[in-house]
């Protein structure tokens, strides 16, 4: 061997070396205690951070818009996505830090105000990917579970965190039609798309009839149970005994289950049956949920069921699988269901590999996006309107 | 000092790629590459990890340049630059040892024996 190649090759063993040696290492320079992410009382400071860029956001119009445009050149869904998580967020963090609630009060009547009005003016599809138009409804015409349930939470919400008897009428209103559209239904499926029914659509809207009753003592048990046992006999894939993630009016599974929904839909189900709640979650962190080197992340779907990327989940990584939808969720159910081992790892991935970015106290993942940021914020927030509406009827 | 600096910089700059200076001479040139694309603000186009256009007007393939570009030398920030550094230390131990031995061996050797007559 001459010298050359004798250099070439201790180069090569020491560079080798070097990196056994420092890729097990790389998570401690991301590692934090994940009460920095997610406490059970009080505000955990990405918490903070992050409410405080929404809140600026928020009031501040031209960047707000350049932000929402940003989105909806690739999905006008996340523009209002981004609205839902924040108003369930502001919710939570006002019941956590009573010092914030007039801020977070201002921030929700803003947010409600404005996508009531532009559903209003613009109509339903200003918030839905454009094939919603590409044919008729069946069941209900011209309506959308995933607008109504998501509005519907948000009102619920905001009147969690304190009263506001004009949104009352508009609570019921949206309730109503939700419930009418259900018992036309014989499979308790409602569209959000046409001839398209999501779980996930589905789970929220159990979750503001939940608080609904909460708030106004109103008694919907009868109907979520049958929605329960309807999902539990017709949605679980038997293969991975997991929820699927879209089905038609008839009840025939769709879409099978995917991350970018899943996490959301276990913690959505606390609402509606806890157990069922907890059983999707283990069976959902057990096959979406992974760690490597100190790094958790989630996949999309299960080894199961073959899908393609999507816009939901994002560009998929090859060979690890790993999904940026399914792995931003991943926050929300590690959160709601108090894993915290998954939750301390998933903070070292998003620190590591979403980019921080923090300025003057308020915090964003550049690769992320609005949504993005505002379902982590629900996911550092979560638990304290839950824990109101679990605890049993409004005083 | 200006010249002994002068000169240590040439010596790194001109290094064979598997020496330790060549391995530190590239993890200098990925920090200072990442610093740039980082000073330059290109941190914001990695959106496109979601699948969210960058800011301003750069479009879909402007930020899907600028935001690979950034991901690209972060990666190579955090990743490789510490595992060339590591490599480096190790392959100065490495030939430290070997300059060691060689030296033993050669004083261990005994004298040559005087010519047969």
């Amino acid at each position: 061997m001459n010298a050359c190649l004798k250099k070439m090759a201790a180069g090569l063993a020491a560079l080798t070396l070097a990196g056994v040696l420092w890729l097990p290492c790389l998570h401690w320079l991301f590692a934090r205690p994940v009460s920095t992410f997610y406490v059970k009382a009080g505000v955990s400071p990405a918490a903070r951070a992050l409410a405080a860029r929404h809140l600026e956001l928020w009031s501040d119009p031209q960047r707000r818009q350049q932000e929402l445009d940003r989105m909806r050149v690739s999905n006008a869904e996340w523009d209002f996505m981004g609205r839902s998580y924040l108003v369930w967020s502001l919710a939570n963090l006002g019941l956590r830090d009573p010092a914030m609630k007039p801020a977070c009060l201002e921030t929700m009547d803003r947010i409600i105000a404005e996508t009531l009005q532009l559903e209003k003016e613009k109509g339903m599809t200003f918030f839905l990917m454009p094939y919603a138009k590409d044919r008729p409804y069946v069941v209900h015409s011209a309506r959308s579970l995933f607008l109504d349930g998501e509005i519907a939470l948000m009102l619920a919400s905001r009147r969690v965190l304190e009263e506001k008897p004009e949104y009352q009428p508009l609570l019921t209103d949206r309730v109503n039609l939700i419930v009418q559209g259900w018992r036309r239904s014989p499979h308790l499926a409602l569209e959000s798309y046409p001839d398209e029914c999501w779980t996930f659509d589905h789970v929220v809207a159990l979750a503001a009839l939940r608080t609904t009753d909460y708030l106004d003592g109103t008694d919907h048990s009868a109907l979520i149970r049958d929605w329960v046992a309807m999902a539990r006999k017709r949605l679980v894939d038997p293969k991975s005994g997991l929820l699927v993630s879209s089905y038609s009016v008839d009840g025939t599974p769709q879409i099978g289950p995917e991350g970018s929904s899943l996490w959301m839909i276990a913690h959505a189900l606390q609402w509606a049956d806890e157990d069922f709640a907890r059983d999707q979650y283990n069976r959902t962190r057990r096959e979406l949920g992974r760690t490597t080197l100190g790094f958790s992340y989630a996949r999309e779907w299960p080894d199961s069921w073959k899908g393609p990327p999507d816009i939901d989940s994002g560009p998929i990584i090859p060979f690890f699988q790993i999904s940026a939808g399914s792995s931003g969720m991943a926050f929300i159910g590690a959160s709601a269901f108090g894993d915290d081992q998954f939750l301390d790892t998933l903070k070292a991935t998003i620190d590591f590999a979403g980019f921080p970015s923090q300025k003057r106290g308020a915090l964003k993942y550049c690769g992320s996006n609005q949504v993005g940021d505002a379902a982590l914020l629900y996911a550092a927030t979560l638990g304290p309107v839950w824990e109101k509406v679990k605890a049993g009827r409004k005083s | 000092m200006n010249l002994k600096l002068r000169e240590a910089i040439r010596r790194l700059w001109r290094a064979e790629l598997f020496s330790p200076a060549g391995f530190v001479q590239r993890a200098l040139v990925i920090s200072a590459l990442f610093l740039l694309v980082h000073l330059a603000g290109l941190r914001e186009y990695t959106s496109i990890l979601n699948g969210t256009v960058g800011p301003d007007s750069a479009g879909w393939a402007g930020s899907a340049f600028l935001g690979m570009t950034y991901i690209i030398l972060y990666l190579a920030f955090v990743i490789l630059a510490p595992m060339l550094i590591l490599a480096a230390g190790l392959l100065a131990v490495w030939q430290r040892l070997i300059r060691r031995k060689d030296r033993r061996v050669q004083t261990a050797k005994p004298p040559n024996p005087a010519p047969a007559r």
